[in-house]
């Protein structure tokens, strides 16, 4: 059955949110990172300015019954300003590196956003209505002599336009000395973990001046460090239990029940490397950009430089499947590591059923695997196809011998043109694409 | 396709000779281009020195470090880099690290060991070359703030100094006057900052080798 592959062809660009004009590509608006919200309702993204904006879904209209309804924007707000280490002399950057929804409570949402330092707790609220009739202040705002308020007046609440604030809760910060590369919300909704190059700290939500330090591989003498810690995140249903991936290709999985501090690995991940392929980039290559829970927490993803790999948490030794992103691009390792490219961190989702998995690629390109029929496709993220109704059309990479009609040469693809960051509707065929400055919204077609 | 004699191999060979001067020149050329004011990707340098280890383990066991040795030596005899026995762990400033006094601070102007600390005599452009390409392996980025601050020496200001502190605003050329103050030194008082210069000496001699060859 291939249906999935169906629906992928038939997916459609609905919508191609040009938060920027391609023309004006301004540092500031490329897109750092995209998240959706545990119901899909609303979708975050983050930017190098340290901007946060959210869209919202917006509820079918019936002139158009093709369309599941828009994401159109709810809120902007700035996250993150840069600052100035004055003991390091160096920039701290304003650029949101992670954002990560908490479960919806009450009628507020809330979300922690990350850049390499600081992370805070916004709250984003509605206000439709406002207290009128306060007699504590004269005409010019200023408060009046109480002497002179004579009668108790009980203010009303009159109803105005829907605002939508976003207000900082909690800043959690001065606890990581290196670049912050993750945040997960535990499954308990009362703790998070945060992760650096060295060290991975559990905090509380509530508590901001204080956090545990669960994971430190920094060596006594740097000297000896051959590793960082790439990315981690929780279980999605075991509050004790999270894991981490490193440079050298492999993942721990720990248990806080074991030990408060988590030094030592409950499980490794780690496939043997193939002698064959072996090359001076095989480390590079190997470094693990991302690491994400399946929803069902049986399985985990893990992201290096040229494949997906989805891995059984009960089997150590190998990945339960290898899915191959851009194989075409290891015999061009060294220009990728010429021009620096091959550091690149892509990041990996999977979608509300985990049954297909989304990563992004070079030249505008990402692709989906099928894990039931083990077929994939490439899609390209364009405005060409993100006009309405306009179905993605599947591209292909010519890997050697004579390039098709149709078929990309892999020496024409555009390698400043990637796709980092991706997410997918936690329920819905709807998934969300960074490219650089512009954010692609497609959604699978409803007959 | 390549079993075909002795020939193919032999420029099989080569091209992996010639890839590895390739990648350990980027490599080099990366650890050391910096972003002043920025601090580097732990990851990135992490994985570049790696790389850097790699490459040095194979030449040093495949003997190919003798093949360059002979004209470099003597051209310099400094040049300890030739036989490929570069400390490339990290431009030396671990912090932990017993043989000097204190890490090198972050603020190398401020600097106050009274003993002949080598960081009094570096010239600027020397200095943000070397605690970005430090930084770039991260060794100055996790600094505890009590050894900053114990740091703080006056004694800069002092005139027995001044020889040294007229190294200050010359820097042309950052490696040349390095060799002059590490040769005055001598490798006796080389502390771990020096260490850490001369290695990047080398490391530039290196790139200089490989991009002329």
């Amino acid at each position: 059955m291939n249906l999935y592959i169906n629906c992928f062809n038939r997916f459609m660009g609905c919508l191609g949110y040009l938060l920027n004009s391609a023309l004006s590509l301004f540092p500031a608006d490329i897109i750092s990172t995209v998240e959706f919200n545990y119901s899909g309702e609303l979708l975050a993204t983050g930017d190098k300015g340290g901007r946060v904006v959210i869209f919202q879904h917006e509820q079918e209209s019936k002139n158009r019954p093709h369309l599941r309804g828009e994401y159109n924007v709810y809120s902007t707000f700035q996250s993150h300003e840069p600052e100035f280490d004055y003991l390091k002399s160096l920039e701290i950057e304003e650029k949101i590196n992670k954002i990560r929804w908490l479960p919806q409570q009450n009628a507020a949402h809330f979300l922690l956003s990350t850049n390499d330092k600081t992370i805070k707790l916004w709250k984003i609220s509605e206000r439709d209505k406002r207290a009128e009739g306060y007699n504590l202040k004269d005409e010019d705002g200023r408060l009046r002599d109480p002497f002179r308020i004579t009668s108790l007046r009980v203010p009303v609440l009159m109803p105005m336009d829907l605002m939508v604030e976003a207000s900082p809760r909690r800043i959690f910060a001065n606890a990581h000395t290196y670049h912050i590369n993750s945040i997960s919300v535990n499954s308990d909704h009362e703790t998070y973990l945060s992760a650096d190059d060295l060290r991975i700290n559990l905090w509380h939500l509530e508590i901001t001046d204080r956090s545990f330090n669960i994971v430190d591989i920094k060596p006594a003498n740097m000297e000896e460090l051959t590793e960082v810690i790439t990315a981690a995140e929780c279980h999605p249903h075991q509050c004790n239990v999270f894991v981490y991936s490193s440079s050298k290709g492999t993942i721990r999985l720990c248990d806080m029940r074991a030990a408060a501090l988590c030094d030592r690995h409950s499980k490794f991940f780690e496939e043997p490397e193939d002698p064959s392929s072996r090359s001076f980039f095989s480390e590079i290559i190997s470094s693990i950009s991302d690491v994400k829970f399946s929803h069902s927490g049986r399985y985990m993803m893990t992201r290096d430089y040229l494949s997906v790999k989805v891995w059984d948490l009960n089997m150590e030794n190998r990945p339960v499947e290898t899915y191959q992103v851009h194989e075409y691009l290891r015999s061009k390792l060294c220009s990728l590591y010429e021009n620096d490219c091959i550091f690149d961190k892509f990041e990996c989702c999977w979608n509300g059923s985990d049954s297909a998995i989304m990563t992004g690629s070079y030249n505008n390109f990402f692709r989906m695997f099928d894990r039931n029929t083990r077929r994939d496709i490439t899609l390209e993220a364009s405005r060409e196809s993100s006009k309405p109704r306009a179905t993605l059309k599947p591209r292909k990479v010519s890997t050697g011998g004579k390039r098709k009609k149709d078929e990309i040469s892999v020496d024409s693809l555009d390698f400043n043109k990637k796709i980092l960051h991706t997410a997918w509707h936690p329920k819905d065929n709807v998934i969300a694409v960074a490219a650089t400055n512009n954010l692609y919204i497609f959604q699978d077609k409803i007959n | 396709m390549l079993g075909r004699g002795v020939k193919r191999k032999w420029s099989c060979l080569e091209d992996h000779v010639q890839q590895r001067q390739l990648v350990l020149g980027l490599c080099l050329e990366k650890l050391q281009r910096c972003q002043a004011g920025v601090e580097l990707s732990l990851r990135r340098s992490v994985l570049l020195i790696n790389t850097l280890r790699q490459i040095q383990e194979e030449m040093r066991s495949d003997g190919s470090d003798a093949q360059f040795d002979t004209p470099l030596d003597a051209a310099d005899p400094d040049s300890r880099l030739l036989r490929c026995d570069i400390p490339v762990t990290c431009p030396g400033c671990a912090e932990g690290d017993k043989e000097g006094p204190s890490p090198p601070s972050v603020l190398p102007s401020l600097d106050t060991n009274s003993s002949p600390s080598p960081s009094k005599s570096l010239p600027a452009a020397t200095h943000s070359t070397l605690s970005d390409a430090v930084n770039a392996v991260g060794y100055l980025s996790d600094l505890a703030l009590d050894d900053i601050f114990e740091d703080i020496d006056t004694s800069m200001y002092e005139t027995s100094d001044l020889v040294a502190g007229s190294f200050w605003p010359v820097s042309v050329s950052l490696w040349a006057e390095e060799e002059v103050k590490v040769r005055s030194a001598g490798p006796a008082s080389a502390g771990t900052l020096q260490s850490c210069l001369m290695d990047l000496n080398e490391l530039d001699h290196i790139m200089e080798i490989l991009v002329k060859s």
